[in-house]
């Protein structure tokens, strides 16, 4: 693994991808903290892996699907879909414009 | 006359009609009362019983969607969110004639090992208020310790229960994953998160795990073996191959050692073998736990967007912040191979191991914390301390086994509950079950709960 130093753009930008908005003072904690923890992740490096399969399951289950034509009765009617939101415009949510025309 | 009492006993006396489904929840809302403000135990109590049913009450953690009922997850995201869905563990123990007594404090999104991360402040320990119950589900390890319920429901993602079980002086159970279903769990690492009972008494955790086990078919990731029936089977005098490994007395503290060293002895005396076995060092496990659950955690709370439900991404703590973007950095491009995956495969590691070790042993039995109760405000001081804290709960939880805490003594200067813990194979939760009840029938855990609830007269 490559030792990671980060700099306050890495972390700035991992925000940005993240969606997230941070105070300037989280900006300079967040890089010593993260850094910190990445430097003691590294020990698993004195693990040798090379021919082990990653996990995908620890409990050994295979293929689990629906039967065909099962009903999907976690579906909500309208008036629950909504009753968290503010954001609502007839039976839509309203959200911030993503496109210019 | 109710304090103390176990929820089977609670259940027996309702149906004998010694006692009515009102006067006990009456109880525990006189309770609740008296003592939630000091101890901040509970977020929402819920007044909504109707005299008409005949039920018991539990403490749920706020982790799980309770129709009708306010869930935070103790953010200020969802400070006002009201499920209109109920989750599958919930939705069994209502139809099995439970009442929500309440919803308990935790950790903000289960993220910590203390409650301190919670924007509701932090639950406070019953046996010394100026520690801390432990975490996530410190509120329900603390209602249990201090009988503001008769039981509680928690969830593991790695040490959530059992760690605040050790640290509050009660039981906690955490089951194998996938024995117990997540629908409507709050997701915190979907590979990680089960969902289990946190009581008094063995028989208690046996009797709810009953309830809640089972496949659901909402839930994809729930086994479809059958669910014995657990608290018929504690009363088997089972005998064990039981291991012991000095991996994990690394940096434990001495008098936590002592408890571990004497119930040995019991147990050989009651006619079990000991066996030592070597497993890996639990600090890998700490790495690998906190690669998965971090890339978890940036997946799971990248729906939290303000406009379906909740609050928008600002109203995140610092500590999810944190969280969300280590998940985001281990993987993103260029590192994943070096982090994510790698992790994964120490996860095979760590998995093969335990299934070697119970090869050669029926269950493994350690400490649960290295440590009792901490401070509050410890650990804020340290960015990695959580880790730490729940150091030999983590080799377990990642490779999803099951494993009950139970309390064993106190620490001798601060009288503090100390936890051990029993480790079993995938889906044997019967057998860490029996041994606990063996273990419970002969040594009463040494007498901490019961001097737990002396401090919380009615």
């Amino acid at each position: 693994m490559k030792k990671k130093a980060l700099s306050k753009n890495d972390v700035l930008y991992l925000a940005k991808l993240a969606g997230l908005t941070l105070a300037d003072n989280e900006v300079e904690r967040f890089k010593s903290q993260l850094e910190e923890t990445i430097s003691y992740i590294e020990n698993l490096n004195e693990l040798a892996t090379d021919n082990v399969l990653p996990t995908s399951h620890a409990t050994f289950l295979k293929n689990v699907f629906f039967d065909d034509d099962e009903k999907n009765e976690r579906s909500l009617d309208l008036e629950e879909v909504f009753q968290n939101t503010q954001n609502k415009e007839e039976n839509c949510f309203k959200i911030k414009k993503i496109f210019d025309e | 006359m109710l304090l103390g009492k176990s929820l089977t006993e609670i259940l027996a006396l309702i149906k004998n009609k010694k006692i009515s489904s009102k006067e006990v929840i009456d109880y525990f809302l006189r309770r609740i009362e008296k003592y939630n403000p000091k101890l901040n135990v509970y977020l929402t109590v819920n007044r909504s019983w109707k005299p008409d049913k005949i039920e018991v009450p539990i403490a749920v953690k706020d982790n799980f969607c309770t129709c009708g009922i306010r869930t935070t997850a103790s953010s200020k995201v969802l400070e006002n969110f009201i499920p209109p869905y109920e989750s599958t563990v919930t939705k069994r123990l209502i139809e099995s004639s439970f009442f929500i007594l309440g919803k308990t404090n935790m950790d903000a999104w289960a993220h910590g090992s203390s409650t301190e991360t919670s924007d509701f402040g932090p639950t406070k320990n019953p046996w010394d208020l100026s520690r801390c119950s432990g975490g996530s589900s410190g509120g329900s390890a603390a209602a249990v310790s201090s009988y503001l319920a008769p039981a509680a429901i928690g969830s593991e993602t790695a040490g959530s229960i059992r760690q605040p079980a050790s640290w509050s002086g009660v039981i906690g159970l955490k089951p194998t994953y996938g024995r117990v279903s997540r629908y409507g769990l709050i997701a915190m690492a979907s590979s990680l998160d089960c969902p289990g009972p946190m009581t008094l008494t063995t028989e208690d955790a046996a009797f709810i795990l009953k309830i809640i086990a089972g496949k659901d078919k909402f839930d994809a990731t729930t086994t479809t073996n059958e669910v014995p029936d657990y608290l018929a089977s504690l009363k088997k005098k089972k005998k064990f191959i039981i291991g012991v490994t000095d991996e994990y007395l690394n940096g434990v503290d001495e008098e936590i050692k002592e408890a571990f060293y004497q119930l040995m002895k019991i147990l050989e005396k009651l006619g079990h073998k000991i066996k030592k076995i070597r497993l890996l060092p639990p600090k890998y496990s700490i790495s690998v736990y906190t690669i998965i659950q971090r890339a978890e955690v940036s997946s799971n709370l990248a729906r939290y967007d303000g406009i379906r439900y909740g609050n928008d991404r600002t109203f995140f703590g610092s500590e999810a912040k944190k969280r969300i973007m280590l998940g985001t950095f281990v993987l993103s491009y260029g590192y994943y191979n070096d982090y994510y995956k790698k992790a994964q495969k120490v996860r095979t590691l760590i998995i093969e191991d335990f299934k070697k070790a119970f090869h050669e042993v029926d269950m493994i039995l350690a400490p649960t914390t290295p440590i009792a109760a901490l401070k509050l405000g410890e650990f804020e001081k340290y960015p990695f301390f959580g880790e730490l804290m729940d150091v030999l709960a983590e080799p377990g939880a990642i490779a999803g086994v099951c494993a009950i805490s139970f309390p064993f003594g106190l620490t001798k200067k601060e009288n503090l509950p100390i936890g051990l813990q029993l480790m079993g194979r995938w889906f044997e939760e019967e057998n860490i079950l029996n041994l606990t009840y063996q273990i419970e029938k002969e040594t009463d855990f040494l007498g901490v709960i019961k001097k737990g609830l002396k401090n919380y007269p009615d």
